[in-house]
């Protein structure tokens, strides 16, 4: 049969679509509960190291977060979802706000977690859970050295309660300026890593906790 | 045979690079080459692609019917793409999440579809494969070079870890797209002198 006929070009395409389409779920129904059971754990590691709690192997986190926040600990069993709540906790004899967040980055969703003090004064710890930001640029939100600099932070009492600065290269060492170093290049991503921060904290204080 | 399997090494790893010489895959190599390590994943999943779309159209070139053929080499093209993207979910979930959107990019990759119509349509599977592996390892190669200096200047790093001086002041413009720019012209310039120099001196 001559494949450039009209029918055989149907079916062949057809067929063809199907035969992979069909491969492509088999490999992701079977790779469902892996790829679920990775999301919460990057959950958990998320409220820990936000938290300030220390870990070895991602495969504690289950426990060690259950071990702490065990009001939460038990809505979380099956659904990631459920995690969208204020958690209050103490840690090391600390009490401590953990917030999940997300909002709107450059080119998506930016999901994290949030600790800060219970009085509003200083931010104890931020980390990033997921974001589609520009690899090697805006994508480096996720970098320690980003993140770290939010431990610590004094949160001012005006409008803007931390300041992400245009980025030189470095990083902001000084905790009470309340301000952090932008990633240079990412200017868009870093101002909203600002809107973001600063609406939970605002939402925070509103909630009144 | 082995000549010719010979020959496609040393076209793609040199005479016929598909970066600097057929200015294949310049976007991603714009964008991901600020880290040894993002790059090094993001070639081994275009070798990978490369190589089993090459294997899978070769194969079936003698049915896939010419009007929907473009259609056809998308279709397995971008199945192994997302096949990828499932592995590195499910087994490597921290690579996944610092190459975000990419992995899916690589689809947008030239040099796959360019291996796809100009060498699988009219080759046997095997040697189609093998083309495929050898391009993506030519693309491979100019892009760790590219990191490299990026990395180290920008960074102060290699593959993540310090080896320049405390004191070293980073190159902030490496970390950004323009560098990479700059290095891929550069890169064009010596290998093309290289490979003119080499033919004038055969034709001499």
């Amino acid at each position: 049969m001559n494949k450039n006929n009209f029918f055989f070009t149907v079916i062949f395409t057809f067929a063809a679509s199907f035969f992979f389409v069909f491969f492509l779920s088999l490999a992701d129904s079977l790779t469902a509960e892996k790829t679920a059971a990775n999301t919460k754990m990057s959950f958990y590691a998320a409220f820990l190291k936000s938290a300030g709690i220390d870990y070895e192997d991602k495969y504690e986190t289950e426990k060690l977060f259950q071990k702490n926040f065990p009001a939460v600990a038990e809505r979380v069993q099956d659904d990631t979802g459920e995690f969208a709540k204020t958690i209050k906790t103490t840690v090391n004899g600390e009490e401590l706000v953990l917030k999940l967040f997300s909002g709107s980055g450059l080119w998506g969703t930016i999901t994290g977690v949030i600790a800060v003090t219970p009085d509003l004064k200083t931010i104890k710890g931020l980390e990033i859970i997921s974001h589609n930001e520009t690899p090697g640029l805006g994508g480096r939100i996720d970098e320690q050295w980003f993140k770290e600099q939010f431990a610590g932070e004094a949160i001012a009492s005006d409008d803007a309660a931390v300041k992400v600065r245009k980025g030189s290269g470095g990083s902001d060492n000084d905790p009470s300026n309340s301000e952090v170093e932008g990633i240079t290049g990412a200017s868009l991503t870093s101002a909203s890593i600002q809107t973001i921060v600063n609406n939970v904290i605002s939402g925070l204080a509103k909630e009144g906790i | 045979m082995n000549s010719s399997a010979v020959k496609i090494f040393k076209d793609n790893m040199w005479t016929n690079n598909p970066v600097f010489i057929q200015v294949l895959g310049i976007c991603s190599t714009l964008a991901v080459t600020n880290n040894l390590t993002n790059t090094l994943i993001m070639s081994l999943g275009l070798i990978f692609v490369t190589a089993f779309s090459n294997f899978t159209l070769s194969t079936l070139k003698s049915l896939i019917p010419d009007k929907v053929r473009m259609i056809i080499q998308t279709l397995v093209i971008a199945f192994y793409v997302i096949i990828v993207d499932i592995i590195l979910r499910a087994y490597l979930p921290e690579i996944s999440k610092s190459l975000g959107p990419y992995v899916g990019l690589i689809i947008t990759n030239c040099i796959i579809m360019g291996r796809a119509e100009a060498f699988a349509r009219s080759n046997p599977p095997m040697i189609s494969f093998w083309d495929g592996i050898t391009s993506g390892i030519g693309y491979m190669w100019v892009l760790m070079v590219i990191a490299a200096i990026r990395e180290l200047a920008g960074f102060g790093t290699i593959f993540g870890f310090t080896v320049m001086p405390e004191a070293f002041t980073k190159w902030t413009i490496m970390v950004m797209p323009p560098s990479a720019f700059f290095l891929l012209g550069a890169l064009v310039w010596v290998s093309k002198s290289l490979i003119l120099k080499k033919e004038k001196n055969n034709g001499a």
